[in-house]
């Protein structure tokens, strides 16, 4: 049985507001009149990798995990948004005409 | 050391169902190999899914059109509910593990069961999304699909279909283990501690709510 070190209840709350609040926060980039595509995909793409390592680090307790075990997870995890980089990239330069 | 032999010198048999001391791994610490082995499931699931974001970011990317005339715009709000109905489930997914912890039985069932909820929820939107079932709750009277996004018609509609049910069939298979496990804790299957069967399934649920993160992010929100 795996009992160690989790974060407390505080914590837990503390985690979803902050998750909320930055769900509140996407949606008013989207919503943000005037604002042009970069700055707005720079944003929402950071903004949801924030929200997706809180859950792991906090809620799936990776945090509290072995470096072992976290290298384990983030290794594989990153080499699909590298390879994802690439070639979406790739597909746009291909789209705009030089 | 192994299992047994731990169980052996704390003085449990093979067929005990109490708390095992698990010896700490220099690797993996504390970690089961349940624990190990969900982790390994989990990240080849993630897997599957970037195989289907990176085919979605692909089209799109390459597309000279992405919407059609006729297709419907996705519903920013109705989904932010969504997934804040998803995030609400985490949290009581944390507190039944932070009660089974603590081996209170009663609290640990409360929390499953207010995350079943939480995940059913998710799945009667989803449902309205599609088809429009519950006027109610808003978000567009006919459903998506009633709207004109119909699978089959563009990559838009394809890849928004593939990549949302799949998500929401991860959902339903979220929703009958919680349901497995609760039962097993009514039961008392586990004994007072059942910390061990409600960390994994707390796991599978985290990683659902994680990959809506992305989901909602990649197809609802950027424009």
């Amino acid at each position: 049985m795996s009992e160690a070190a989790h974060a407390s209840r505080k914590q837990y709350v503390g985690i979803f507001v902050a998750l909320a609040v930055l769900t509140a926060l996407e949606v008013g980039l989207v919503k943000l009149p005037g604002i042009s595509k970069d700055p707005m995909v720079t944003g929402l793409v950071l903004l949801a990798i924030t929200k997706a390592a809180l859950v792991a680090l906090f809620f799936m307790h990776l945090k509290w995990e072995t470096k072992v075990m976290r290298w384990m997870v983030a290794i594989p995890l990153c080499t699909p948004v590298v390879y994802a980089f690439v070639l979406i990239a790739d597909a746009i330069s291909r789209r705009i005409p030089a | 050391m192994s299992a047994s032999a731990v169980a052996a010198a704390h003085g449990h048999d093979d067929h005990a169902h109490g708390p095992v001391v698990w010896p700490e791994d220099a690797e993996f610490g504390l970690a089961t190999p349940g624990k190990i082995a969900m982790w390994i499931f989990l990240l080849s699931d993630a897997f599957s899914f970037s195989g289907l974001l990176l085919g979605y970011g692909l089209l799109r990317g390459g597309s000279v059109q992405w919407h059609h005339p006729g297709e419907p715009e996705l519903g920013i709000n109705f989904t932010a509910f969504l997934t804040f109905l998803l995030i609400c489930s985490s949290v009581s997914m944390v507190m039944a593990l932070a009660a089974a912890q603590e081996h209170d039985r009663k609290r640990t069932c409360f929390w499953l069961f207010l995350t079943i909820l939480g995940g059913i929820g998710f799945l009667c939107g989803q449902m309205h999304e599609y088809f429009g079932f519950l006027p109610f709750l808003g978000g567009g009277e006919h459903g998506l699909i009633g709207e004109g996004l119909v699978f089959g018609h563009s990559d838009y509609a394809n890849t928004f279909y593939v990549t949302t049910t799949f998500h929401g069939c991860h959902v339903t298979a979220g929703v009958i283990y919680l349901s497995v496990i609760l039962i097993n804790t009514l039961r008392g299957k586990y004994g007072d501690n059942p910390a061990g069967p409600v960390e994994l399934v707390g796991l599978f649920w985290h990683f659902v709510d994680l990959v809506w993160i992305l989901v909602f992010t990649l197809i609802y929100l950027i424009p």
